[in-house]
């Protein structure tokens, strides 16, 4: 027995002291200025939604088309860069900016304290319209009305940390996976209300007849932001220095028109 | 600004992720195999400090989420400065986990092998090496066949999560495609076909061969 | 860029984590105990070919074994609705896991009666036990008793697979990680307590299941 567990017990230690060595030398070249590697590799990487439209969704392509897929591109092309984009989820979005797979998440993200002690954000690139939709019979004119009531929402979603502030504590707010399962839960009657995007609403519309999407009343307009990694100032200089350009020139304008069917607000 | 999908469209896009829960598959199978028949050996050595650390390996990986292994792997690791590629990190991910269940499948198997096997092979002055060889692992393999082949459709299923690490396979594109088509009924029943033609023929093969077998008997 | 853990934003939601890991366990629970009951009732038709039960069994196996879970938890949330069947996530999830452990359960247990050689169910009748008792000694006993660790490595991978059911809003134990870690973007903190507390939950299980079993299925060590 002793025999064999020294050498194993050796090795053991040299495999940790081995990791130890590594983690060190890695956390010490990762901490670069990203954006200076961005120029160097002539890239720049960014985490982009593929199941939540009209941010980021797919086409028959299987290739990711939206908001964000725009947003990304138009901050590649300002840097001179090639854009690489990855698709993400809710779940690995933020991993993936973390541990410097990705140099940016650009995937609707909304911002409140706790996120910010993890991440970086920018300015804001894009407005959220969502609102509260429902069956055309049913009255609701305000939050305060949600009492008692079943809500559906994508979890994590900007509509989800804005309804959670609003609705009364008396709302069961059911959060699914993603807008997917959502509208399914409204269009098979699990959920009397969901909250969504306007034109995620208008979209399913036209697709289905199953259950009518109301308008009942708009959330609070709360924009998203770009997750950047904590303290790449250099980073978050230029995105806001390109997205402020972009307010200016009309761009983002433009962009707005293309995916969400109305014009960029001027208080964004 | 929503693209309208054919129904071509989306069975063509499923078929080619099909092809990534394949590869997966075959990957885990593989490396999971081997890796799992190392760890059997270990397991049913008489070294007791191969047996303990064996034992903590099952059931470490057979007590988490495969999804938490990947993340681990995936994400974990490059904290510690070590980049590893998606498919690096699907293929240690996916043989830890499928040698764990592996391992311990056939361990239960080759314990179904009676004493008196073990026993009657020594009388016979057998080796330790020579009885695994031609008394007991033959014994066992027939016994193992059902259970690791069952096995085997869990993996194919399993190999969905490796969704968290980026791969877009069978379930993924399928969720893709459902919030891109709203159609999640044609969307899912498709997946659900997928795995149903990728996991049937191992199914029905489990079956030959244990009828074989049991004539064999 | 080096990546500051801080667990106290994950550990100031723990009342959401313990509450999600009970009803991971309840779930757990209900299904194995329906499932490996349907598992019984389903190895017994097919082993004894009780026309035409074994066949319909033999289709449910097939069809839950080779299609993901995910899938059969959508069906049953979403697509029974349409045919006036409604139910909450937490029925649905109960079901589906109840469904899928029963067709795994089947094809285990019958494996085990299966192994019973004939002839111990000869001599039986031969002792003039009636049919019960030779089932309750003879068939069913043996049979469970061989399959057991089977059974209860399936049950661990039906609890870990449950963590599916965060995809329709069934706040177990992954759809709290999932909505803390939505929330503070902490998600190696999140996943790091979760992967801890599904590990000690799988060894309790495993060291509980294998206890009962071997007091009320092999019977006390003569």
């Amino acid at each position: 027995m002793t025999t064999t567990r020294r050498p194993f017990l050796r090795s053991l230690c040299a495999l940790a002291a081995g990791l130890a060595a590594s983690a060190t030398l890695g956390l010490a070249s990762a901490h670069a200025d990203v954006l200076a590697n961005v120029h160097k590799n002539g890239t720049l990487r960014v985490a982009v939604p593929q199941d939540f439209p009209p941010f980021g969704s797919v086409g028959t392509d299987l290739k990711p088309r939206g908001y964000d897929i725009d947003m990304a591109n138009l901050i590649g092309k300002e840097l001179g860069v090639k854009v690489e984009l990855i698709p993400v989820t809710s779940t690995n979005r933020v991993p993936f900016l973390t541990t410097g797979k990705a140099d940016l998440v650009i995937s609707s993200l909304g911002k409140n304290a706790e996120r910010e002690a993890v991440i970086d954000f920018s300015t804001a690139y894009a407005p959220f319209f969502n609102g509260v939709f429902g069956p055309t019979d049913v009255k609701l004119a305000q939050a305060g009305e949600l009492a008692g009531k079943t809500v559906g929402v994508t979890r994590g979603a900007v509509e989800d940390l804005e309804l959670t502030k609003i609705a009364p504590a008396s709302t069961t707010i059911k959060r699914f996976e993603d807008n997917n399962a959502t509208i399914s839960a409204y269009l098979t009657g699990q959920v009397q209300f969901i909250a969504t995007g306007n034109v995620v609403a208008a979209a399913v519309n036209d697709m289905t007849k199953l259950r009518r999407l109301d308008a009942k009343f708009l959330i609070k307009n709360s924009p998203c932001y770009v997750g950047i990694a904590k303290g790449e100032t250099a980073l978050t200089a230029k995105v806001n220095e390109i997205i402020a350009k972009a307010k200016q020139d009309g761009s983002l304008d433009a962009i707005a028109q293309r995916w969400l069917n109305a014009p960029l607000p001027k208080d964004l | 600004m929503f693209v309208q999908f054919t129904t071509w469209d989306i069975v063509r896009n499923l078929l080619e992720a099909g092809r990534w829960t394949l590869a997966l598959s075959l990957i885990a199978f593989v490396l999971g195999g081997l890796v799992g028949l190392a760890i059997l050996f270990a397991r049913i050595s008489k070294n007791r400090l191969l047996q303990a650390l064996t034992k903590g390996y099952i059931e470490v990986f057979q007590g988490t989420p495969l999804l938490m292994q990947l993340f681990i792997v995936f994400f974990g690791l490059s904290l510690l400065g070590v980049d590893v590629s998606p498919w690096i990190a699907a293929a240690v991910g996916l043989t830890l986990f499928t040698s764990a269940y592996l391992a311990e499948i056939w361990r239960g198997c080759v314990e179904s092998v009676p004493r008196g096997q073990w026993e009657a092979s020594a009388s016979l002055a057998l080796s330790y090496t020579q009885q695994m060889r031609y008394v007991v692992l033959p014994q066992a393999l027939r016994i193992a066949i059902a259970p690791t082949v069952g096995f085997s459709v869990q993996v194919v299923k399993g190999t969905a999560v490796t969704s968290i690490i980026g791969f877009a396979e069978l379930t993924k594109t399928g969720s893709m495609l459902a919030n891109a088509t709203f159609q999640p009924f044609l969307v899912f029943g498709l997946v659900a076909a997928g795995y149903f033609i990728l996991c049937y023929p191992l199914s029905l093969y489990a079956k030959s061969l244990e009828r074989k077998f049991h004539v064999a008997r | 860029m080096a990546y500051q853990f801080d667990f106290a934003p994950v550990l100031q939601h723990s009342d959401l984590l313990l509450t999600g890991a009970a009803f991971t366990l309840a779930l757990t629970a209900v299904g194995a105990v329906l499932g490996i009951g349907l598992g019984i009732v389903g190895a017994l038709c097919r082993a004894w070919k009780i026309s035409p039960f074994d066949r319909l069994f033999g289709l449910y196996v097939e069809v839950i074994r080779n299609t993901p879970f995910l899938v059969q938890l959508f069906f049953i949330f979403f697509g029974l609705p349409s045919l006036g069947v409604k139910m909450t996530e937490w029925h649905a999830a109960v079901l589906a896991m109840v469904i899928n452990l029963g067709a795994y359960s089947t094809e285990i247990i019958r494996a085990g009666i299966q192994a019973t050689p004939r002839g111990q169910i000869e001599a039986a009748s031969s002792l003039a036990l009636t049919r019960l008792q030779t089932f309750r000694h003879v068939v069913l006993r043996p049979a469970l008793t061989r399959v057991w660790p089977a059974l209860v490595s399936q049950v661990i991978i039906v609890m870990l697979g449950s963590s599916v059911c965060s995809q329709i809003a069934a706040e177990e134990l992954t759809f709290a990680a999932n909505f803390i870690q939505s929330r503070n973007f902490r998600a190696f903190e999140t996943y790091f307590v979760t992967t801890a507390m599904y590990f000690v939950m799988a060894l309790l299980i495993r060291q509980l299941l294998m206890r009962l079993g071997q007091r009320f299925i092999v019977g006390r060590p003569r």
